[in-house]
């Protein structure tokens, strides 16, 4: 039989009238790649709805590179909403690929990026949507090699037994290098075909993949991590993330595809680094992505210049962990405001530091149509904000605020953290004291200059791996909820609105994102109870994550409310972030006396990342 | 000069299933991309000077879709037409540009009907069907009276028989297709879906609405 695995084109075409956004499923993108004649096709997975994914800068830069290998051709799939994929069942039409329309499982690479914990059971659901086992062990030779990448691969455990094999770090290198290694295998092969296990251990020699099954998970007792071992020659105890050290050279998209509906982040991006010196000890981007790594100005005009003229976006924004820490941020700045003044385009700069340049800046570009600040403060101490090591005192908020009321900015989103380790009612307390004095000082500056507003956003902590509290417990629910109805209590200011959404989901996520492989069953049977997009107020379901955690027995409280001690054997110790463990732990002892470690642009703090790469902009403020 | 013009363009393919809404914001890209400068409105929130002359459903093709612009400063129209044709998505083909007169009204103003050929899949039924559709019999009816939503989403009952200009059955293969003429525009205006609305069980036809297809062949400007 010959098939070109296309879906019925026909039947699509009825179902695409029939269903919310069309679009989302159509393919029909400005500056969208389609290669009729690849030898080799990778499927982008991506997750979550299509207006989330293509919003994301990842998808667009693996795209391009992934592409730009000969004979290989990178393309699309999203998770298909509700009504769609109702229709896709009762017409028997399987997952397919935006670009070509081609069955999902007829592709020889398949692969997921994991940017956030909630999306997991969509993953399930689109293996099962492509007609595919869900288990890797289950996938013969004739089905896609299925890989994941992105932050949650950082801890791969709990979807181990899902994926052959995880990329770990920076990808724009190691995933064509995956595809061409594939393209070179089956060109070689007499009939085409590619033995599955012959491909993944080739790649398995490459830095940065981690493959589940070379290695042996062994229990203690109590049901933590024993000993991981790996079950063949040549396989290192631990994978080292994939690193690249210098992105000046490394390809970013000049063409983006431009979305036809609307989607959460409409506009050209320029990533202008990678990385993060601050070391806030909650976060994991901040670890992870480590060192940091700049484009020159250069790099970074020319990439926005071409990003604007090839997809006619009137939006322009700049991506890192935060904007202000680019070394030469005044001159980037300036010169972008000009550009985009002279394009018509907005320019839109995110989590600035809100300092007197930023302010004027602002200013500009945002004239009359001022949108709000936004402070992130994270706590509601100087004492909680030294344990987390976040470097920003009230006097920094009240200067700046000040500064703001003066030019004419009428309102303020506090971002804040709650749950933090040693957290206490006091810092909670804090939290209200600060929206009230920032209400008071509106009501002295701006008297009679209509009203100001301020918004306080309370997040759950969530402790994450490779972090320095990775070590420790969440808050169980019922302390969430006390210490909610404690705060909404105190925020019942005028003018003050208070957000925060009590919902099981922060606990999931811990027990999602330090689990091992044992809560792959927990995932699997949340999907199987019903379970998707968990990350959609609307459509998640906690009853299905309920009666998962009965069926399988799965204790949540293990992985999200229990101390781990520093010489357990963590599930995600088999990765190596480059970050060493020593400065973790000495970082949640320095949590622990409420100690604050510098940026380590003042000096270098010995993360460990240096034995991997060149640290450029490590010390340079003491230079 | 008031550098005003029509583009007209078919829509097809794939780039059926793309909204009215998001038609305004794809050519107001194309146009950055072309590099030729739309005119904006003054004021407080400045929009492109540029819409379409009458919005099409999503869903349909059309061969006669016009769009009405201005520019800042005076283009050639075929070279609009050819940049814009260099940038636009797959389905989105430009075929004229002309110039407008000064002075003259909108396009959307002038606009008073449209014609669509209605494609209905007929199925095995299409033989028995062939014989029994009786055009006339429809049409002379005293008032064709179907159900819409008005604007404040109430149910309302209308009588479309008054703007239904012109229709035409003929029958290839196995689809029954009608050509008609509909008055659109501002003054007064008839979505087809109306007219499959009364139609279909009139004839007794039971094609999913999903299963036809809907095409705008001609837009009419007084
Ligand atoms: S090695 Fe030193 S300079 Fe480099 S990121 Fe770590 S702490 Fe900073």
């Amino acid at each position: 039989m010959i098939t070109n695995n296309m879906i019925d084109k026909k039947k699509l075409d009825a179902m695409l009238k029939r269903v919310v956004k069309p679009a989302r499923y159509i393919g029909n993108e400005t500056n969208l790649i389609v290669k009729d004649n690849a030898k080799v096709r990778f499927a982008f997975a991506f997750p979550d709805m299509y207006e989330i994914g293509m919003s994301y800068v990842g998808l667009q830069i693996l795209y391009d590179v992934i592409n730009s290998v000969d004979d290989v051709a990178c393309e699309r799939v999203f998770a298909p909403d509700t009504d769609m994929e109702e229709l896709m069942r009762a017409e028997g039409m399987p997952l397919f690929s935006l670009e070509t329309k081609r069955e999902i499982a007829s592709f020889d690479l398949l692969g997921f990026t994991l940017q956030y914990e909630m999306s997991f059971t969509n993953i399930l659901n689109m293996l099962d949507l492509a007609g595919l086992p869900l288990a890797a062990a289950d996938r013969g030779d004739d089905m896609p090699v299925v890989m994941a990448g992105g932050p949650c691969a950082y801890n791969p455990e709990p979807l181990a037994k899902f994926f052959d094999f995880f990329i770990i770090g920076d990808g724009e290198l190691i995933q064509p290098e995956l595809c061409r290694i594939y393209r070179d295998m089956k060109d070689a092969s007499p009939d085409g075909r590619v033995s599955k296990s012959e491909y993944i251990a080739e790649v398995s020699k490459l830095r940065g993949i981690y493959v589940p099954s070379y290695y042996d998970v062994e229990y203690n007792e109590d049901g933590t991590v024993k000993s991981y071992t790996p079950n063949r020659e040549g396989v290192p105890e631990r994978v080292t993330r994939s690193l690249i050290d210098d992105l000046e050279d490394i390809p970013y998209p000049k063409k983006p595809m431009v979305p036809i509906i609307n989607v959460v982040h409409d506009r050209a991006v320029v990533e202008t680094f990678r990385g993060c010196t601050r070391g806030c000890r909650f976060c994991q981007a901040g670890m992870i992505y480590r060192p940091v790594r700049e484009r020159s100005p250069e790099k970074i005009y020319e990439l926005a210049k071409s990003q604007l003229d090839a997809s006619g976006h009137d939006e322009l924004s700049l991506l890192s962990l935060s904007t202000s820490d680019y070394s030469k941020f005044e001159e980037l700045a300036v010169s972008l405001m000009e550009d985009c003044r002279q394009r018509e385009v907005a320019l839109s700069l995110p989590s600035l530091r809100l300092d007197s340049f930023s302010f004027r800046v602002l200013d500009e570009i945002q004239g009359y149509r001022k949108s709000g600040l936004t402070f992130a403060p994270e706590a509601g101490s100087q004492r909680l904000r030294d344990v987390i090591n976040k470097n920003i005192t009230e006097e920094n908020i009240y200067s700046s605020l000040s500064q703001a009321m003066d030019l004419g900015w009428n309102r303020v989103k506090l971002y804040f953290m709650m749950g933090l380790p040693q957290e206490t009612y006091e810092d909670l307390e804090g939290i209200a004291e600060i929206a009230k004095n920032i209400m008071d000082m509106s009501r002295e500056k701006r008297a009679g200059k209509g009203r100001f507003s301020v918004s306080v956003s309370v997040s759950n902590f969530v402790p994450k791996p490779h972090t320095p509290f990775q070590w420790e417990p969440q808050d169980t629910r019922q302390s969430f909820v006390e210490k909610h109805n404690f705060l909404s209590d105190k925020l019942h200011i005028r003018g003050v609105q208070f957000n925060y959404h009590d919902s099981p989901v922060s606990y999931l996520e811990a027990v999602v994102a330090r689990g091992d492989r044992k809560t792959a069953d927990l995932i699997e049977q949340a999907w199987k109870n019903g379970c998707k997009f968990d990350s959609w107020s609307e459509s998640f379901n906690y009853e299905g994550w309920e009666k998962a955690f009965e069926q399988t027995g799965i204790d949540g409280a293990f992985y999200a409310n229990r101390r781990r001690s520093y010489d357990e054997v963590l599930p995600w110790d088999v990765i190596d972030s480059g970050i060493t463990k020593e400065f973790l732990m000495r970082e949640n002892e320095k949590a622990k006396a409420a100690s604050t470690t510098p940026d380590c642009r003042h000096g270098c703090q010995g993360c460990g990342i240096n034995k991997l790469t060149e640290c450029k902009l490590g010390g340079i403020y003491g230079k | 000069m008031e550098n005003k013009y029509c583009l007209t363009f078919k829509k097809e393919g794939y780039a059926i299933f793309t909204s009215h809404l998001d038609m305004q914001r794809l050519f107001k890209r194309a146009f950055k991309r072309a590099g030729i400068e739309i005119a904006y409105s003054h004021g407080y929130n400045p929009h492109p000077l540029m819409s379409f002359v009458q919005p099409l459903s999503l869903g349909y093709s059309s061969v006669c879709e016009m769009l009405e612009f201005r520019t800042k400063e005076s283009y050639i129209p075929e070279f609009i037409a050819a940049e814009l044709a260099g940038v636009m998505p797959e389905g989105i083909v430009v075929t004229e540009c002309v110039r407008l007169e000064d002075g003259k009204k909108t396009l959307a103003s002038r606009c008073c009907a449209a014609v669509y050929e209605i494609v209905i899949p007929l199925g095995d039924a299409v033989s028995e069907k062939a014989g029994s559709i009786d055009l006339g019999s429809f049409l002379a009816q005293d008032e064709i009276i179907v159900t819409k939503r008005n604007k404040k989403k109430k149910l309302v009952e209308t009588d479309i028989k008054e703007k239904i200009q012109s229709l035409e059955a003929s029958f290839v293969d196995n689809n029954l297709i009608l050509t008609t003429k509909l008055d659109a525009g501002s003054d007064s205006n008839l979505s087809p879906e109306l007219l499959l609305k009364a139609f279909l069980p009139f004839f007794g036809i039971g094609t999913d609405r999903s299963e036809i297809e809907i095409s705008r062949v001609e837009l009419i400007c007084k």
